[in-house]
């Protein structure tokens, strides 16, 4: 390794810090969550309320989803390795969970719009 | 193409099906990151890139994509499509930093490791949607540097053994 590889690091490293900063910067209070599968929303879960169980349909059968008091978490579902259930609770507004075995996505709903729109 | 030639090129690219199909055997953050993973078909494709050409090192990396695909994920499926993207990004990348910049093999193999993350992430984005893949781009680029060292040194080595190897024949 020569004295470019190290700068190169640097760079990346800033780059990964930049990203970083961007994405936890825009966390906001989270109030409702939105449910997909294969790109189509299935079901939006208000997160004010108490916790409750939610079962909606996966590519490889019903994922079960449990949400309420300002996070959620996939509590069962089927596929090979239950990466997203072993995720366990979500609950700042730039994490979500992605499960492609079963082709669903949760992500939560800002408050306010306008950011969204400022970066596009 | 030389019989030589022809012949290395088709053992590498075996070679590198081959660590594929075992690099998933081995978990390393399993569960944490999901998909996260060593790349040690980097160690072949850069090895090509670096004796042979990029035109040479851009073969056998589509065609690995295509065999992985066929073996294992099945061809056009999600982690078929995330692999093309990344393998396409990276050996152009890699390319393109042996030619303008003055890198190492590791520094070159860190480029190829960080754009091959990004590459699929963006073809998941495409796929899956912006916002929710947005949250995993960091934690993937911030390992492809390790991984990028490790098999950058190993390519490094590679190289050098397989250089006294010829010259003894």
């Amino acid at each position: 390794m020569n004295k470019n590889d190290f700068i190169l690091i640097g760079v990346i490293l800033l780059i990964i810090g930049g990203i970083f900063f961007i994405t936890t910067r825009s966390n906001k209070k989270v109030n409702t969550a939105s449910v997909y599968y294969d790109n189509n929303l299935v079901l939006k879960i208000d997160l004010t309320l108490d916790e409750k169980e939610y079962i909606v349909d996966g590519y490889n059968g019903p994922v079960t989803i449990k949400a309420g008091n300002g996070k959620i978490k996939v509590e069962d579902e089927d596929s090979p390795l239950h990466l997203c259930s072993k995720q366990g609770y979500i609950d700042k507004s730039y994490e979500s969970i992605i499960c492609l075995p079963n082709k669903i996505v949760i992500t939560f709903d800002d408050i306010d719009n306008s950011i969204d729109t400022v970066v596009k | 193409m030389e019989t030589k030639k022809f012949t290395r090129l088709s053992l590498l690219l075996a070679l590198s099906v081959v660590l594929n199909l075992i690099e998933v055997i081995i978990p390393i953050f399993n569960g944490v990151i999901p998909g996260l993973k060593l790349g040690l078909a980097n160690i072949v494709i850069l090895f090509v890139l670096m004796t042979y050409s990029f035109k040479d090192a851009l073969y056998v990396s589509i065609l690995r994509v295509f065999l992985v695909g066929i073996l294992r994920t099945g061809l056009f499926s999600m982690p078929f499509l995330f692999s093309l993207g990344g393998a396409i990004l990276s050996i152009i990348m890699m390319s393109i930093s042996k030619k303008i910049t003055k890198l190492s093999v590791v520094g070159i193999s860190i480029v190829g490791s960080f754009f091959h993350s990004l590459g699929q992430i963006l073809v998941a984005c495409l796929i899956i949607g912006t916002k929710a893949m947005m949250y995993y781009l960091p934690l993937f680029l911030l390992f492809s540097i390790p991984t990028g060292i490790i098999t950058g040194l190993i390519t490094k080595e590679l190289i050098k053994n397989l250089k006294t190897i010829d010259s003894n024949y």
